[in-house]
This record gives C-alpha cells, sequence and structure tokens, in this order.
C-alpha cells in the first residue's frame, strides 16, 4: 500500500473499521448464542454494547475522512477509496439511529453489519492516494444530491437486514436466533415501509442530481451508464412496491426482492462510476 | 367502462415498468443504435396506465398524498416529452471579441417544435482562463461574457463550469474545448485588406498539433503553425490565459516558410499577410429546454406527495411499526411462514 495517508487518515480508519468489525461480532455472538436455546431473548448488554461499538466506529471514521479532507483539500467525492470511506461513516450513522430506535428489530443487525465488513474489506484493499477535485464539483447540489443518496442506501440497507430475517427464517436453526423478532408479517411491512421511504430519499437523490448535471454538464439527463443504472434501480423499488400491492407475496420471496434491489444500488453506486467509460467516469 | 378500468389495471403498472427497465437497459451507455421508440413505447403504456388509474383507482384518487404523487409522474412524462419536442442541444466555438450569432451553432440537435428566440440572443466573448492543477487536471474556467443592455451599454460577467450564461431561456456552458487564434489581415495587391481570425485546434488537447491552414482568395492554400508559449507545465499548478501567451506564427506556403512575431508581415502569391495578434476561442455547450423549471417543481410536488402519503401511512412516527408490533404478534402465533396482505398499504 502506498505510503500516503499513513500519518493522517489511515489510523483512524483502521481504528474505525475495526469497531464496526467488533460490533458485528457482538451482534452475532449476542443473537446466536443467546437464542440459540430456542428462547426468544433480546441481548441488552450486548445490544448496548453493538450501539456503543458502531458509535465508535462512527466517530473513528468520522476523524479519518476530516483528517484526509484537511491533507488532501476536499471532501470524500472522487476516488472509490473516498467514496467507500463516506459510505462506511453515513451507513454507521443512519443504521446506529435505526438500531437505537427500532429495538424489536436489533437482531437484524447479523445481516445488516456484514455488509460493513464486505465494504471495510474492499477500502483495505484500495490506495488512499490524494485525487483531484473537479470544477463541476464545486456546485452546492452535490452536497444535497450525495446527502439524500446516503440515505436512501442506508434506509435500502435497514431493508436488507429485516429482508434477510424473512430469508433465514424459512431455515429453523437461524428461525430461532429471530425468535425476538416480530412476526414475518411485521418484518415484512416494516421492511416495505422502508423501502418506500428509501424511495421518497431516492426520487429527491435523481432530482437533485439531474440539478447539479443541468448545471454542471448542460443536461439533467443523459442515460450515460450511471443514470440508466440508477433509473433502472428507482423502477426496480416501483416495481416491488407495486408487485407486493398486485400479489400475495411471501415474506422470502419479499425479502429477497428487497435484497435484490439493494444489489441493485449497491452496483450504481459503488460501481458504475468506475467500471463505465461514460461520461460519468470522466467527471469523478 | 371496463375497458378503462383494465387499462388502469395494477398488472399493467407492472408490465410497463418492466418494459421501461428493458428499454432503458438496451439504451444503456446511451447508444447510438438502438431506437429511442424502446422508451417511449412504455412510457406511453404507463401514461395512459396512470391516467386511468388516477380516474378509475380509489386507492389512489382518495389518498390525497398518492393523488399528488401519481399526477406529478404523469406531468413529469408529459414534461420530459414536450422538451424533447421543443430543445435545442449545440455547440458553438466563439473567439475573443466576437459577438454570438446563431449562424455559429455546430453539431446542431433540435426537437421539431422547437420555437426560441434565439436571434435575440446577444453576448460578445472577453477573455478567459482556466485553472489546472498539477498533473494537467482541469480546475475552475473563468470566462468573460459582455452582454448589452438596451442602451446600448455592456455588462461582464463572468461564466464557467456550473456559472451557466443563461439569454433568452438558452444555456451557454464553458467546456473543456477551447483554444487560441491567430489574427490576420489580408492586403491584396488589388482590392481592400480583409482582417479576420483563424481558430487552432482544442489547447492544451492538441498542444503538440496547433495548425490550421487557410486559402486567400486567387491564391494556393497556406498553412499555419503556432509555436506557443503560455507557460503550461505538467508538474505544478499553471494557468491558461491567452492574455500572457507569445505565438511565434509559421507560415508555410508552398516551398515557403516564414515564422512571424506579432506585427511583422510576409510577402506571399497575390498579397501581403500581417499577423496582428494572438487571440483566443472559446467553445460552448448550448441547451434549450423550456420544460426545465417545470420538470423541476412538477418533481418536487410529486415526491412532496409521496411523503405525504408516507406520513398519513406512517402515523406521523419514523417508526410506528414499534407501536403497532405488540398487536400483530398477538395476530401471528408463529414467528415464521404467512403471506403479506396483498392490496396492503406499505
Amino acid at each position: 500500500m502506498n505510503a500516503e495517508g499513513f500519518a493522517t487518515e489511515l489510523p483512524w480508519m483502521w481504528s474505525g473499521l475495526a469497531a464496526y468489525a467488533l460490533a458485528t461480532l457482538v451482534a452475532i455472538s449476542g443473537v446466536v448464542i443467546q437464542n440459540a436455546g430456542g428462547t426468544s431473548t433480546r441481548g441488552g448488554r450486548s445490544e448496548r454494547l453493538v450501539l456503543a461499538l458502531l458509535i465508535a466506529g462512527v466517530v473513528l471514521l468520522a476523524a479519518a475522512i476530516a483528517q484526509r479532507w484537511v491533507r488532501i483539500g476536499h471532501g470524500p467525492w472522487i476516488s472509490l477509496f473516498e467514496l467507500l470511506m463516506s459510505q462506511l461513516w453515513s451507513l454507521g450513522v443512519i443504521y446506529a439511529v435505526a438500531y437505537w430506535r427500532m429495538p424489536r428489530f436489533r437482531a437484524s443487525a447479523v445481516v445488516v453489519l456484514p455488509v460493513f465488513w464486505v465494504l471495510g474489506s474492499w477500502l483495505l484493499t484500495l490506495e488512499p492516494k490524494a485525487s483531484h477535485f473537479p470544477a463541476t464539483y464545486y456546485n452546492e447540489w452535490k452536497w444535497i444530491h450525495v446527502f439524500l443518496g446516503k440515505v436512501y442506501l442506508a434506509l435500502l440497507l435497514i431493508g436488507v437486514g429485516l429482508a434477510g430475517v424473512m430469508i433465514l427464517r424459512r431455515f429453523p436453526r437461524a428461525a430461532r436466533w429471530f425468535g425476538s423478532m416480530p412476526a414475518d408479517d411485521v418484518v415484512d411491512r416494516v421492511a416495505w415501509r422502508v423501502m418506500m421511504l428509501a424511495l421518497v430519499f431516492d426520487s429527491l437523490m435523481l432530482i437533485a442530481g439531474a440539478v447539479w448535471a443541468q448545471d454542471a454538464w448542460g443536461r439533467y439527463w443523459s442515460w450515460d451508464s450511471l443514470e440508466t443504472s440508477a433509473f433502472v434501480t428507482w423502477l426496480a423499488l416501483g416495481v416491488g412496491i407495486h408487485v407486493r400491492l398486485t400479489y400475495r407475496v411471501a415474506p422470502w420471496i419479499s425479502g429477497a426482492i428487497i435484497i435484490g434491489i439493494f444489489v441493485l444500488a449497491f452496483t450504481t453506486y459503488l460501481g458504475m462510476p468506475y467500471v463505465s467509460p461514460a461520461a460519468h467516469k470522466g467527471m469523478v | 367502462m371496463k375497458w378503462f378500468r383494465l387499462l388502469a389495471s395494477l398488472k399493467l403498472t407492472l408490465v410497463g415498468m418492466i418494459l421501461l427497465v428493458i428499454g432503458a437497459s438496451l439504451t444503456y451507455d446511451n447508444r447510438l443504435d438502438v431506437t429511442m421508440w424502446v422508451l417511449v413505447v412504455p412510457l406511453a403504456l404507463l401514461a395512459l396506465n396512470l391516467t386511468a388509474a388516477i380516474f378509475t383507482n380509489q386507492r389512489i384518487n382518495r389518498q390525497p398524498g398518492l393523488l399528488v404523487f401519481h399526477i406529478g409522474l404523469l406531468s413529469i412524462i408529459v414534461l420530459a416529452a414536450i422538451g424533447r419536442l421543443s430543445f435545442i442541444d449545440a455547440h458553438l466555438e466563439i473567439a475573443e471579441g466576437q459577438g454570438f450569432t446563431p449562424d455559429l451553432l455546430l453539431e446542431t440537435k433540435q426537437g421539431p417544435l422547437h420555437a426560441g428566440r434565439l436571434d435575440k440572443v446577444r453576448f460578445v466573448q472577453g477573455y478567459y482562463t482556466v485553472d489546472y492543477a498539477e498533473g494537467m487536471h482541469r480546475g475552475l474556467t473563468n470566462s468573460q461574457v459582455l452582454i448589452p443592455d438596451e442602451r446600448g451599454q455592456f455588462t461582464s460577467k463572468i461564466v464557467g463550469d456550473d456559472r451557466v450564461l443563461v439569454l433568452e431561456g438558452y444555456r451557454f456552458y464553458t467546456t473543456f474545448n477551447k483554444g487560441f487564434s491567430v489574427v490576420l489581415t489580408w492586403l491584396p495587391d488589388q482590392g481592400i485588406p480583409v482582417t479576420g481570425r483563424i481558430n487552432l485546434p482544442s489547447y492544451p488537447l492538441y498542444d503538440y498539433k496547433q495548425d490550421n491552414s487557410w486559402t486567400p482568395q486567387g491564391a494556393s492554400p497556406v498553412k499555419f503553425w503556432l509555436q506557443v508559449n503560455t507557460g503550461m507545465r505538467e508538474d505544478a499548478a499553471w494557468v491558461l490565459d491567452a492574455r500572457n501567451s507569445r505565438g511565434v506564427l509559421v507560415v508555410s506556403h508552398g516551398d515557403q516558410r516564414v515564422e512571424l512575431q506579432v506585427g511583422e508581415s510576409t510577402r506571399l502569391e497575390g498579397g501581403q499577410l500581417r499577423y496582428d495578434r494572438l487571440s483566443a476561442w472559446m467553445g460552448y455547450k448550448v441547451y434549450y429546454d423550456p420544460t426545465l423549471r417545470w420538470l423541476f417543481f412538477v418533481s418536487i410536488i410529486a415526491v412532496i406527495g409521496m411523503g405525504w402519503h408516507y406520513w398519513q401511512v406512517m402515523g406521523a412516527r419514523l417508526f410506528p411499526a414499534e407501536a403497532q408490533h405488540q398487536r400483530s404478534d398477538e395476530k401471528s402465533s408463529a414467528p415464521t411462514g404467512g403471506l403479506a396482505n396483498a392490496g396492503e398499504d406499505v
């Protein structure tokens, strides 16, 4: 790995990722061990520890982002390294709030937190070299677009946690882990409410992005790969909601639809700008 | 009417959405070999479906939030269609000191119903500067434009990147495409002198081939090559500014080759050519769509409608399921299995 960032953001980032990793281990042990006997209990102490570790991770990653911001002179907007670090921070913030405010659904952390591991492991493979800040990124709409996008992806992640529970409950052993959570019909309803809220933020994100694109590149929509992928994800959310309104869908299928939408959003967010040779890539 | 209710079917909505997903995927990366009908057909189907649903589906028209959202979606489709019929998308290259005229537009794409007032657009291009960071990364562009008012006075304005020049609804964006031009005067042996300019290729993109050619009336072609010194460097930040740049103009005509400094002349077949000064040109993207503002407002209102509906469904609480789960828990004895109710509000 490049020596760049060793004296600044990297120690903070590693500490933040370690806190998230510990939170994952505590969450899994709390859910699996305490509910292994089939009794539906919620581990108050382990849940508090998970929340504390999540908050610690958020604070440490915030310090890493701030250190890098000072070092390179701009925020985490450009390189995949920056986007992943920023995403891990914002997902951590919003998921910590959800974890705190939805105590009956905390067991779903065993599905959500491994996603942090995936992102964190990916982040560790990337070089923290400084990135160039394009002129069109001074636009204020970028802040709004990015903020809305972060809320949107975090809401999808919360939905994924609930979706994962509905799928895992098809397996008797795993079903015992989630005995402390409400029944599938409630989990399903809450999951889709979260997805609908995600649709609100997704729509606002697309609008803010279109305004930014119009100001910065002279077109609000041009069907480049990132825009197309974002639109397909928005449509997939709409399709998912309409499928649920039209048909009686088994919880595990409902969960699979939610996970499919998240995969699309994840690919759009963290894949498309870096694999496509289209306009958006030039802009990052 | 039965057919109207069929048209409003949620299943048809799903078909339309899936067709739109397929259509959008086919246009992936803006492929030019894919017909626009892959988007137009599903959008038209969805517009019909939405219209019918707004009138007949009580779940939509009896819930104000959902009604606003769906009318908003329909309006977006209509506005986008109007936009495609009336838009204009073009490029232009305009030199320092030159006034804008519609005939400068290049690569123009426009809708069949475009009816803007491009002929009313007036501005004169001034100087420009472009910041470059180490490694030749382009930074901020500052381009001066002079805009005349009704009294004939000019107002100076700096535009560039996302600071857009908007005149008569036309939006002018600076682009990466900009470069130098040389101002020349042709003094023919017979006739009156003519002053004009020759634009050279985009700079610094084509810094290695700053050449062009011109054919004087009644003579053979003359080739030009500009040896320009802008202070450009890759290992440090620098500013592209024609006012601080110097250029030697190499003129080739047949076997004759001569280097001219600003103000110098050379004798060519049929007259004399004088190199008056080094100037610059800026490339703009021009965009016009009268629906832009409406699209923004309608989109926002649609999302407000969706948010309003969500607020009602959620009982104005962020996570009301926390309050409701007790009741549901009592109804559901098993933690697994069970089907979601089709048609329930999400």
